[in-house]
C-alpha cells in the first residue's frame, strides 16, 4: 500500500466524517465549521487528481466567500427564529436512510459495471508540462472551447449579485430606521443615530451650549420603573403625558 | 484496494452526495439544508474531476469551474432569500413555511 493510497483514505475518512457532522450538528455554526473541514479535505483530493487550480478555487470560493456569507447570515437571523435541534421526525429519518442506502446501492452497481466510451484525451502529464502547468491548461480550454459559456457565467454572477442586493434590502426605508434604533452606532455616543426621527432621538449628538442636557434613561432602569405604578410619574400639568408611558 | 483507481473517487463522491441528501431530507433549519446542498454540489464536482482524470482531458476541470461559479451565485441569492424570509415570516424552519401569500 503506497503513501498515495494512505493519504487518499485519510482525506476521504475526514471528509466523510465531517460531512456526517454537518447532518448531526445541533449548532449551525458547528455545521459550518464541519462544512469547511469537509471542503478542505475534498480540495486535497482535487490535488491528488491533478486539479491544483480547482483546489485553490475551492478553498478561496467556498471557505473564503460562501462560508463567510453563511456565517454572516447566521448572525443576522434572529436566534429565536432558528428551530431547535431535532433531526426531523423519525419517519423522515427512516425514509432518508432508506433512500440513501438504495441510492448508494444503485450508484455502486453503476460504478462497478460501467464501461468507458469515447477516446481518451491528450492532456497527459507531458502536455500539461509543455503548456506550463495546470492553470495554463485549464485556461487554454476555458478561453478557447468555452469562451461563450465563460461570458454567460460572468453575466449570471452579475445578475446574482443584483438579485441578492434586492432581496436583502428592506422594502421600506422606515423599516430600516426602526431597525436601526436597536443597533449600536459607533459614530455617536450612547447609540443615538442621526437617521432617527426627531421624537425618537434621545439626545443631540452635538452638545448645544446652554441647552438642558437630558440624560436618556437606560433600558434596565426604565424596566425597573415600569414595574412600579406608572401614574406616580405623571405630571399633574399634562394629563396622560408621561414619558414613562409603556410603549 | 492497494492501487488508486477512479472507482475510489467515485465511491467517495457517492457517499458524500448521499450524506448531503440525507441532511436535506432530515434537517429543518434552512441554513443547514443550504450547507448540505453545497456538500452535494461538491460531491458532484469531485466525480467530474475524477472522470476528467480518468479520460485524460481538461474539460471536466473547466466544467467544475463553471459549477463553482454558479454555486457562488446560488449562495448569494439563496442567502438573500433566507434573510428576506427571516424578516418576513420570522422563522428559518422549513416546516413552518406553508403559505404562498405575502
Amino acid at each position: 500500500m503506497s503513501w498515495e493510497v494512505v493519504i487518499f483514505y485519510l482525506l476521504a475518512l475526514v471528509s466523510i466524517l465531517s460531512a456526517g457532522g454537518i447532518v448531526v450538528a445541533s449548532n449551525p455554526v458547528h455545521a459550518g465549521v464541519f462544512l469547511i473541514l469537509s471542503l478542505f479535505n475534498t480540495a486535497g483530493i482535487f490535488v491528488m487528481l491533478g486539479a491544483e487550480f480547482l483546489a485553490a478555487v475551492q478553498v478561496i470560493v467556498y471557505a473564503g466567500a460562501v462560508l463567510v456569507l453563511v456565517l454572516f447570515v447566521l448572525m443576522l437571523v434572529d436566534p429565536d427564529d432558528l428551530p431547535e435541534f431535532h433531526a426531523g421526525r423519525p419517519v423522515q429519518r427512516v425514509v432518508a436512510i432508506l433512500l440513501g442506502v438504495i441510492l448508494l446501492l444503485e450508484v455502486g452497481i453503476a460504478i462497478l459495471n460501467r464501461t468507458i466510451v469515447g477516446a481518451r484525451g491528450n492532456a497527459d502529464a507531458m502536455t500539461i508540462e509543455f503548456l506550463g502547468g495546470n492553470v495554463q491548461a485549464v485556461g487554454n480550454v476555458l478561453y478557447s472551447n468555452y469562451l461563450l459559456a465563460f461570458e454567460v457565467v460572468s453575466l449570471v454572477l452579475l445578475v446574482g449579485v443584483i438579485g441578492a442586493i434586492v432581496l436583502a434590502l428592506p422594502e421600506r426605508l422606515g423599516e430600516r430606521v426602526r431597525h436601526r434604533r436597536d443597533t449600536i452606532s459607533l459614530a455617536h455616543a450612547r447609540g443615538v443615530d442621526m437617521a432617527l426621527p426627531e421624537g425618537v432621538r434621545g439626545e443631540s449628538p452635538i452638545p448645544v451650549p446652554g441647552a438642558r442636557r437630558e440624560e436618556p434613561v437606560a433600558e434596565a432602569t426604565r424596566e425597573l420603573i415600569m414595574t412600579r405604578d406608572p401614574d406616580s410619574y405623571t405630571d399633574a400639568g399634562e394629563p396622560g403625558g408621561s414619558r414613562f408611558r409603556p410603549r | 484496494m492497494t492501487e488508486l483507481g477512479v472507482n475510489h473517487f467515485l465511491f467517495l463522491s457517492a457517499v458524500l452526495f448521499i450524506i448531503g441528501m440525507m441532511g436535506v431530507l432530515t434537517r429543518r433549519n434552512i441554513l443547514i439544508i443550504f450547507m448540505c446542498i453545497e456538500l452535494m454540489m461538491n460531491a458532484v464536482n469531485l466525480s467530474l474531476i475524477a472522470f476528467a482524470w480518468e479520460s485524460n482531458t481538461m474539460y471536466g476541470q473547466a466544467f467544475v469551474l463553471f459549477t463553482i461559479a454558479i454555486a457562488a451565485a446560488e449562495a448569494a441569492v439563496g442567502l438573500g432569500i433566507i434573510m428576506a424570509l427571516s424578516r418576513q415570516v420570522y422563522t428559518v424552519d422549513v416546516d413552518e413555511m406553508r403559505t404562498l401569500r405575502d
